[in-house]
């Protein structure tokens, strides 16, 4: 007879994975935050000497910062504009449209994946360099629109899909053109999950670095990229700490409207699991 | 005068032919019923008359109007789709004013069309309603209204019931039979049920692969059904294959006077045509199980082959398993080459 | 009578007679990928084995890859970048299994809880991840200050070690890791575990014959995935990781801007290619497959 294991029990698996998580995920965060909302702390002490904005100050005060915030946020605002302006209609197109090498075109879009990221990029600037397009804003734009391509043609592609074919005919019934059914039905309908690559997207690429400092660097600072030098060059510890609680408000955003299309089965389905 | 002209329609697709060389005309106000079995090329029908596809081939007119190559939003024609396909990201209310709304029709006008409509199929009030809050009964109903408050000539339902229960799925019938009658709305009806088809139709077309086996009144397809398809796919009916000799058929044991020249003939008899008589000596059959329904009960008979029938009587308690028979139909057909040979009454 | 004959066309369904919008709509994506990722892997394999002599003409030369198998910093940094990948792999897999493992039959708060935090750190971006992990583990973190406080000597900080990368790169991947497996275990049905608990698997005999087999798919594509996205990682190991020897992806990064030998640097990103094709096509052929399906 099968047993039943419906009988309550202390889940001490359950508690030993939170608390292990909890640990190793949560704590280096905390510690991070704590860090940007500290004035004094010096070795040994366990809690800070002293809490406070200062930092926040400094760090805001900034000309470098400043820059590459504006930089940051103009390369993700582009990159995800002319991504959903290319990559929209192409999905509607796939989900929709029949024409010759539909499925090949569609899966093309993998190959961006089944190399290792870094390589191709080197590949790619490899050509930019005879296009001189290193160290430009457009350069930057280009390459980190590419990374962009597969999510936003096959997350919308399947939003598509999963409209109700008899939905968009019962608008044309009721005397809707071809052209207004899209506005007035298969828009809202696929609309959030749309939305959702969009902001997937802005965010992705707002992180982005690789490509950015491949690319960009020195011209285009980015947000990431100047985190890194100042990883690598600053002495104040704090600056690093504040830019990262900064860096993080996108994610926070991302995290909080993004998160069920993430835990769908879709999305995982996506990486091929 | 008709409102619906369907000439020579074929609808063709790569492999297949799903409707071939299709007639039909409908009246001012009639309910038809289009009913097969799936794949019988129904809903294709129902589809290029509402403008969702073209015929490959032939002429669908409207009120004497040539529509056989009109867009669906340019028809005047209102479908009612099986999954009820509401845009769940309006309410009600929305639902059954957007075409109003493309008609560019006043708001006042609107709300209170909006509302006749909802009144008529008995959702008055539930305007605001998200259409994910109603029950599956409500959604088809939204569904009706929001066909209906276009006022279209024609309205198509493509087996609207489909996915209720049977309970709400006779209620709904009935709400629908009396909406129609209401409002004088000619209208063409999909099914693959023969009940929905019989208590709904002023007209039943029976279709199979794509063509018409018999368009007639209910009444007409249940008692005198045109070919042995109808005979079996309306109601139960016992189908005997068999041969007629000197006037008589005769199927293993099983014999009826059937005044025909001789060949071999298909014999239909409905279970409460055929009646039994208890035998002396072997009979013509044996009774293998009785079922009793209470207010009638169900004799299966198996003739000496094996064959087996289906007999309706009131008692159960007069027949009892492996009880010598013999059968008497009241009233019966025989078929040969897929038309009556003849008819007993 | 008038009889009207015309090609079979679906009004709003996907049907031919509209091929040319259908083509238009998707060309600008679909050139992106073609002049971006097709045309550089064909171009850079091309420009590094048609190499210009010296009086400027190219002919065909495998110099660059002599050079790279016959230099030991550049092995170093390979067997550095396979160790680390392989380590990473492996470690993720003996992580993220059990989690799966578990959130696949938990239910309840305490299911959503691990659940969340184990997706937690796709919203993590590695550049805050590297910052934390230098403030806890590095030199003086905090690990060092309660371990001080307790009387216990520092720990041997992994911060610009090859495990600084691992522990990273780890952290960094364990939420699709996840996802993957989840959605593989997804397909093992509870029936197929009830029967075989009926007929009397324990839990070790249930894994191994009923659950590894039916997710040895998926473990796969985590795994390739993994090493897809660890063999040429960037960010971390540069920040992170020792400067010699040093990951794939900083040293291409390196050849590329600082040394300024662009061509060498292709030939390391060729390399790289040619020790992932086997993942890559793995992961390519079971996405599509998926999508197919």
């Amino acid at each position: 007879m099968a047993r039943m294991l419906t009988e309550r029990r202390i889940d001490w698996t359950g508690i030993f994975f939170a608390a292990v998580l909890t640990l190793v995920i949560v704590f280096p965060l905390i510690v991070v935050g704590t860090w940007a909302f500290t004035n004094v702390w010096r070795y040994p002490s366990v809690i800070p000497q002293e809490f406070g904005l200062k930092f926040w100050n400094q760090t805001l005060a900034r000309a470098d910062v400043w820059s590459s915030i504006t930089m940051s946020l103009s390369l993700a605002t582009m990159v995800t504009f002319l991504s959903a302006l290319i990559c929209l209609p192409a999905a509607y197109a796939f989900a929709r449209l029949d024409f010759p090498g539909r499925n090949i075109l569609f899966f093309s879009f993998l190959a961006g994946h089944a190399f290792p990221k870094f390589g191709l990029l080197v590949a790619i600037a490899g050509i930019f360099l005879s296009l001189n397009l290193i160290g430009t804003f457009w350069g930057v734009v280009l390459i980190q629109l590419v990374g962009t391509l597969l999510f936003m043609i096959w997350i919308p592609v399947a939003a598509f899909q999963s409209v109700d074919r008899r939905m968009e005919e019962a608008a044309r019934d009721v005397g809707a053109s071809p052209l207004r059914v899209f506005w007035s039905i298969t828009l809202p309908q696929a609309g959030p999950t749309i939305a959702a690559a969009i902001l997937l997207s802005f965010v992705g690429t707002f992180y982005e670095t690789e490509g950015a400092w491949l690319i960009g660097a020195p011209q285009i600072r980015t947000l990431p990229v100047l985190m890194i030098s100042f990883i690598n060059n600053q002495p104040v510890i704090q600056y690093g700490a504040v830019l990262s609680v900064l860096l993080w408000i996108p994610s926070f955003i991302a995290l909080l409207f993004a998160r069920r299309v993430i835990s769908s089965g879709s999305f995982a389905r996506g990486f091929g699991a | 005068m008709s409102v619906l002209e369907i000439r020579n329609v074929t609808k063709s697709f790569s492999t297949t032919t799903a409707v071939d060389s299709f007639n039909l005309t409908v009246g001012d106000g009639e309910l038809v019923c289009l009913l097969g079995p799936s794949g019988s090329g129904k809903s294709t029908l129902l589809r290029m008359i509402g403008g969702f596809e073209t015929p490959t081939s032939g002429l669908i007119s409207i009120d004497g109007e040539d529509v056989t190559r009109v867009p669906p939003e340019k028809r005047p024609t209102g479908m009612v789709f099986q999954s009820h396909a509401l845009w769940t990201h309006m309410n009600v209310f929305k639902n059954l004013a957007f075409g109003l709304k493309l008609r560019r029709l006043p708001e006042a006008e609107i709300r209170r069309k909006v509302e006749a409509v909802l009144e008529l199929v008995g959702l008055g009030g539930y305007g605001h309603r998200a259409t994910n809050q109603l029950s599956g009964g409500q959604q088809q109903r939204v569904a009706l209204a929001r066909s209906l408050v276009l006022e279209p000539k024609i309205l198509l339902l493509d087996e609207p019931f489909a996915s209720l229960d049977q309970h709400l799925r006779e209620r709904l019938r009935e709400e629908v039979r009396d909406i129609q009658q209401r409002l004088k709305i000619t209208t063409l009806f999909v099914t693959h049920g023969q009940d929905e088809a019989l208590a709904l139709a002023d007209r039943i077309v029976v279709m199979r692969d794509g063509r018409t086996e018999q368009a007639a009144r209910p009444d007409v397809v249940y008692r005198e059904p045109a070919t042995p398809f109808v005979a079996g796919f309306i109601g139960t009916m016992n189908l005997v294959e068999g041969a007629v000799a000197n006037g008589t058929f005769k199927h293993s044991g099983f014999t009826v006077p059937v005044p025909a020249g001789d060949g071999p003939a298909t014999l239909a008899v409905r279970p409460e045509a055929l009646e039994i008589a208890s035998a002396d000596g072997a009979g013509m059959a044996r009774i293998h199980r009785v079922t009793d329904y209470g207010t009638h009960a169900i004799v299966d008979i198996e003739l000496p082959d094996g064959t087996r029938l289906k007999s309706m009587t009131g008692e159960a308690r007069d027949w009892s398993h492996g009880q010598p028979i013999d059968l008497k139909p009241r009233a019966f057909a025989a078929y040969r080459d897929n038309a009556a040979i003849h008819r007993s009454n | 009578m008038t009889t009207t004959t015309a090609v079979a066309n679906d009004i709003v369904g996907t049907k031919r007679g509209r091929w040319p919008v259908g083509l238009l709509l998707v060309a600008a994506p679909v050139f992106l990928v073609g002049w971006m990722i097709i045309w550089p892997i064909i171009s850079a394999i091309g420009r590094t084995v048609w190499l210009p002599n010296e009086g400027g003409e190219r002919s065909f030369s495998l110099e660059t890859y002599a050079f790279f198998f016959s230099d030991q910093y550049s092995l170093n940094n390979l067997w550095l970048t396979l160790w680390t990948t392989g380590v990473c792999a492996l470690i993720l897999i003996l992580i993220c299994l059990p989690i799966s493992l578990y959130l696949r039959f938990a239910k309840g708060r305490l299911a959503a809880y691990v659940q969340g935090l184990a997706i937690f750190p796709m919203f993590v971006p590695s550049i805050i991840l590297s910052y934390a992990i230098i403030r806890v583990l590095g030199p003086n973190g905090t690990v060092d200050l309660l371990l001080n406080s307790v009387g216990l000597p520092k720990i041997r900080s992994p911060y610009l070690t090859p495990w600084g990368p691992v522990i990273g790169l780890v952290w960094d991947n364990i939420p699709l890791t996840v996802l993957i497996l989840l959605s593989g275990l997804g397909a093992v049905s509870n029936q197929s575990i009830e029967a075989a608990r009926d007929v009397g698997a324990g839990r070790w005999a249930l894994l191994w014959h009923i659950i590894l087999p039916r997710i040895s798919n998926s473990v796969l594509v985590a795994v390739s995935f993994t090493v897809l996205g660890i063999f040429s990682s960037f960010t971390l190991p540069y920040v992170l990781g020792p400067a010699a020897p040093e990951m794939m992806g900083p040293f291409m990064q390196r050849t590329f801007r600082d040394v300024n030998d662009p061509t060498m640097a292709i030939t390391q990103a060729v390399i790289a290619f040619g020790f992932c094709i086997v993942f890559g096509l793995f992961y390519v052929r079971s996405v599509a497959k998926n999508r197919a399906a």
